[in-house]
């Protein structure tokens, strides 16, 4: 678009036709207040605080509804503007009771920020204040109706942003009130957006109300350890009687991928960390009861009992369960401890997406994947398979966005008649399981039309397809629903598309990073197959060359009684995947985990670990962005999974630094020298740790293995300066190993919806109060599409 | 030059033999009017506070009113506690020294006026400077210093207190201290008073 030349303020600006005053005097450095206006939601004109001069219009004019022409020249300061804005606040302040003390928005309040700026410190209204009462529309969202300032901004989130209309106007002019689809109570999605977007206090977080104030807490902007998208969720975090404890989690830090977006999970599912059945001691079975015991004693007798059984037994008689919660760090170590340590390959995790097969279809196509950042700005968009608005928050965010803002064609192909359809410019409904056949069709396979043309015809179809071979920028996602020859078909569609991009979605915070870190047992990080000799096998000397068993094959060794101890990191392979626990009697089973879960209940050892709001490291989402895991919280009594599989290996007798390659760094201040005041050294080292710059001193820091992931893991070599400043880094699959075909039965997609998260979010107080408040998803026909 | 340096020397002499005579005289006199005070002083009634020995709670001691000591938690005229856990005293504070733990009152556990209450709030006196920051900040008016100074301990951690040490014992508008004063008043001390 042709530039348009203005003067804001006697400065000189350019920008592009069609900008915005307001955005374009800030885009100048000159800040024009407003409640209202909101970047990427419909504008409102209602706060009337952006009033600006602009000559030759006879009144002052609202900067976030009037466009940009050329030779404009606008004054955003001046007397006449101050006199109005000052006046707009004293009318808004007219009815705002003087809560502040105890309003939760105290200290973030833009309202009062403003009154501090354009001050109308006294008032002219003398008239008692109509109160209302405080309303709980939802366990999580309160309204306080006399402090709300009529800006919309909420309605037009939920509605817009969100597409789930669960907020309203009711009334006109000066009675307006903000109000939720139930007459009294909400039936949504419990984003918690409508609270992060609030100005002021009116809406405010049933889980953090009342507990701190904002500037009493830390900041820690992490990445989310719930579903696949690798939100950045901000966590406030607070000193306690016990330690340090999570108030609230929120977008506070909008760097992330997600944007101004965080789902119901990432804003208030961080409360497991503080339930009351959390382990804060190591567990030993004796005659036939969990005993607690200490540390030492645990990492004693497991390093004992796995020494004798690898020398007596051999490789063969060890199996290790990864988790998808834990970091890129941990899992590589994990993997390396279990081939170089233990000597097995006996090694896998709770598989939800095909993404060996996605390696293994996209050798030759080396930048063939989207990041999440990348989905925003697709003009074009295949979704097969999975329901993202329930599964995947972000990306039907990314979607929706996408759609509204950027007039992007989306074509969904689902069994179910999912949400997203509404933003659909094609939807096709399919019968139950024949994604695959979708698939082959795409490819060029005519004949399996037949298996998906239920409802619509197989002219339709082949014109779908036609028009979708227009569509060079296509972005195809799919879900677990499509797997081994399925994803090869789909690659085999999209690489005749010049541009075309794929995201395989998994399930898991770091199902992606646990597949790119080789917890499989015949490949290894990068995807490179245990049985070739490669990098791997040269840099940690000797590698077993003979693939191992998987999980159920697992269960069967077990059976069979060859299986003489399991380790289990981060999983509940009992409850999620129904293996059977009494196959496991005979074998020695070391579980590490937060909770004493099902599996942990047949351990012989059970050593409580630190979750991913208490440790540092990196994640890697489905579409493969990189992220920072950065630590927030402290737990007493538990360690980090990082530090007890480092320690296990200790007691194992075995030379640590082969393991985790420290002390190559260079000295650095511990604090020490910052004077001997109580905790300061302390709290140096936790600011070291949370911003993951830990100075490789140690042999339990994850840096040092993230120096090997980077050298080692092709696609991982990303720049390590962004990474630590909190950016996101897409890792490409480009120069991994040829991947493989697996069993797709062997992958087992979560059962979570958007209120659940396996087993954290069966410990998570607020999901669970969501649920049990018999929580619907406000019923899609009766709120009309915009 | 050489006649001008002898005169001065010989000038300073002669009132250095005058001064000498002078000032014992001088030295008696005043030693004189100073017993004078006291032997008047003597048989005047005693002006020093009776201190620990005193009458009260105060044992003696007396204050202005503006002494800055222990800190008080007022309540309200409803027997409530004033304060609604803001933080800001804890903000203001240069020291670092209060402590709280917010929580949220209900219809059946009610403990301030407002939404919220401190559940816990503490004063670490081994760090306070009593400057009264806090006071100031205080946008209910609940902290408020009292008269209370008979904090020394022979043990830190005594010295940091808790709400309940530092809660007046009755409705704020008595003052706090009408309060600190009124100590024998059902419901408790109003300050702890070690060693006492």
């Amino acid at each position: 678009m042709a530039d348009v030349n203005l003067t804001i303020d006697g400065k000189k600006v350019t920008a592009p036709a069609g900008t915005l005053l307001i955005e374009a005097a800030k885009s100048a450095g000159i800040e024009v207040p407003s409640f209202c206006y909101y970047p990427n939601l419909s504008l409102q004109g209602a706060c009337r605080m952006c009033l600006v001069k602009i000559e030759k219009m006879p009144k002052l004019q609202t900067a976030c509804t009037t466009v940009i022409s050329e030779g404009m020249m606008v004054t955003t300061d001046s007397d006449e503007v101050r006199q109005a804005r000052k006046g707009m606040i004293e009318l808004l302040l007219g009815n705002h009771p003087l809560d502040c003390p105890v309003c939760d928005a105290g200290g973030e309040c833009e309202l009062q920020d403003m009154t501090f700026s354009y001050g109308a410190a006294e008032s002219r209204f003398i008239d008692v204040k109509n109160h209302r009462d405080e309303q709980q529309w939802s366990p999580v969202v309160y309204f306080d109706r006399p402090r709300c300032i009529l800006c919309y901004r909420c309605v037009r989130v939920c509605g817009e942003g969100m597409d789930v209309w669960a907020l309203g106007v009711q009334h006109r002019g000066v009675s307006s009130t903000i109000v939720p689809n139930q007459e009294d109570h909400l039936e949504c999605e419990e984003c918690g957006m409508c609270i992060d977007i609030c100005p002021v206090g009116a809406l405010t977080s049933g889980a953090y109300r009342y507990k701190t104030r904002p500037w009493e807490m830390k900041h820690v902007g992490t990445t989310c350890t719930h579903c696949a998208d690798g939100c950045k969720t901000t966590l406030g975090v607070r000193r306690c009687s016990t330690g340090t404890e999570l108030v609230r989690g929120d977008n506070r830090d909008k760097s992330g991928i997600n944007g101004d977006f965080l789902c119901i999970k990432g804003r208030y599912g961080f409360d497991f960390a503080h339930h009351e059945d959390r382990l804060h001691q190591p567990l030993i079975r004796r005659n036939g009861r969990l005993t607690p015991c200490t540390w030492e004693e645990a990492f004693q007798l497991t390093g004992e009992r796995l020494r004798q059984i690898r020398d007596r037994e051999g490789g063969d008689a060890i199996a290790v369960i990864g988790s998808t919660r834990t970091t890129n760090e941990e899992n590589y170590l994990l993997q390396k401890f279990a081939r170089t340590v233990l000597g097995t390959n006996h090694i896998d995790h709770h598989r939800t997406a095909d993404y060996p097969a996605l390696v293994a279809a996209l050798a030759g196509h080396p930048k063939l994947t989207a990041s999440m950042r990348e989905l925003f700005e697709a003009p074009a968009m295949l979704l097969i398979g999975n329901d993202p608005t329930r599964q995947h928050p972000l990306l039907a965010w990314q979607i929706r966005n996408n759609v509204r803002l950027h007039r992007a064609r989306l074509y969904l192909v689902n069994a179910q008649p999912i949400k997203l359809r509404r933003q659909a410019s094609s939807f096709f409904a399919i019968p139950a399981g024949r994604e695959a056949e979708v698939a082959a069709f795409l490819a060029g396979q005519d004949s399996a039309v037949a298996a998906i043309a239920s409802e619509t015809s197989p002219e339709a179809w082949i014109r779908w397809r036609d028009q979708l071979r227009r569509e060079p920028k296509l972005v195809v996602m799919f879900g677990s629903e499509i797997r081994g020859d399925a994803v090869a078909s789909l690659i085999k569609f999209a690489a005749d598309l010049p541009e075309a991009k794929l995201i395989c979605l998994g399930d898991y915070a770091n199902s992606r990073g646990a597949a790119d870190m080789g917890l499989y047992p015949d490949l290894l990080p990068g995807y490179h197959p245990v049985t070739e000799v490669g990098e791997f096998h040269k840099d940690w000397g000797g590698v077993p060359e003979k693939p191992g068993l998987s999980l159920r094959q697992m269960a069967e060794h077990a059976q069979a009684g060859k299986l003489k101890a399991l380790y289990v990191v981060g999983a509940n392979p009992v409850e999620e995947l129904g293996l059977d626990p009494f196959v496991f009697s005979q074998s020695f089973v070391v579980v590490e985990d937060l909770f004493l879960t099902e599996t942990a209940a047949i351990a012989d050892v059970v050593l409580p670990a630190a979750n991913a709001y208490e440790k540092s490291g990196t994640f890697t989402n489905t579409c493969g962005d990189l992220q920072l895991v950065k630590k927030a919280g402290e737990v007493t009594g538990t360690k980090s999974d990082f530090e007890i599989i480092v320690r296990i290996a200790d007691a194992m007798g075995v030379a640590v630094r082969k393991l985790v390659p420290f002390g190559r760094g260079s000295r650095a201040d511990m604090g020490q020298s910052r004077g001997a005041q109580s905790g300061e050294a302390d709290r140096h080292s936790v600011w070291l740790e949370a911003r993951g710059l830990e100075p490789k001193m140690s042999p339990f820091d994850p840096m040092a293995i993230l120096d090997e992931i980077q050298r080692l893991v092709p696609g991982y070599d990303v720049s390590r300066l962004h990474l630590l400043a909190g950016m996101d880094q897409h890792t490409s699959l480009s120069g991994s190993g040829p991947g493989t075909k697996h069993d797709p039965s062997a992958i087992m997609p979560a059962r979570d919806d958007l209120f659940s998260s396996g087993t954290l979010g069966r410990y998570c107080r607020t999901l669970n109060a969501v649920l049990e408040n018999g929580h619907k998803l406000a019923a899609e026909e009766e709120v009309a599409a915009e | 030059m050489v006649s001008a340096g002898i005169g001065w020397a010989l000038a300073t002499s002669v009132v250095r033999y005058t001064s000498c005579k002078m000032s014992f005289l001088k030295g008696i006199a005043a030693i004189a009017k100073g017993m004078s005070i006291t032997f008047r002083e003597m048989f005047q009634p005693t002006q020093v506070e009776n201190y620990p020995d005193g009458p009260g709670p105060l044992r003696g001691a007396k204050f202005q009113e503006r002494y800055r000591g222990v800190h008080v938690l007022q309540r309200d005229e409803n027997g409530l506690e004033k304060c609604v856990a803001c933080f800001l005293c804890a903000a203001a504070c240069p020291a670092n020294c209060i402590y709280i733990e917010a929580a949220e009152n209900t219809s059946a556990h009610r403990v301030s006026g407002a939404e919220r209450y401190a559940r816990v709030y503490n004063i670490d006196y081994n760090r306070c400077i009593f400057c009264a920051y806090c006071v100031e900040a205080c946008p209910t008016d609940a902290i408020t210093h009292g008269h209370g100074f008979e904090i020394a301990a022979f043990n830190a951690t005594n010295l940091i207190f808790r709400k309940e040490q530092l809660l007046a014992a009755k409705p704020g508008h008595l003052g706090a201290n009408a309060v600190f004063n009124q100590v024998e008043v059902a419901g408790g001390a109003a300050l702890p008073v070690p060693g006492s």
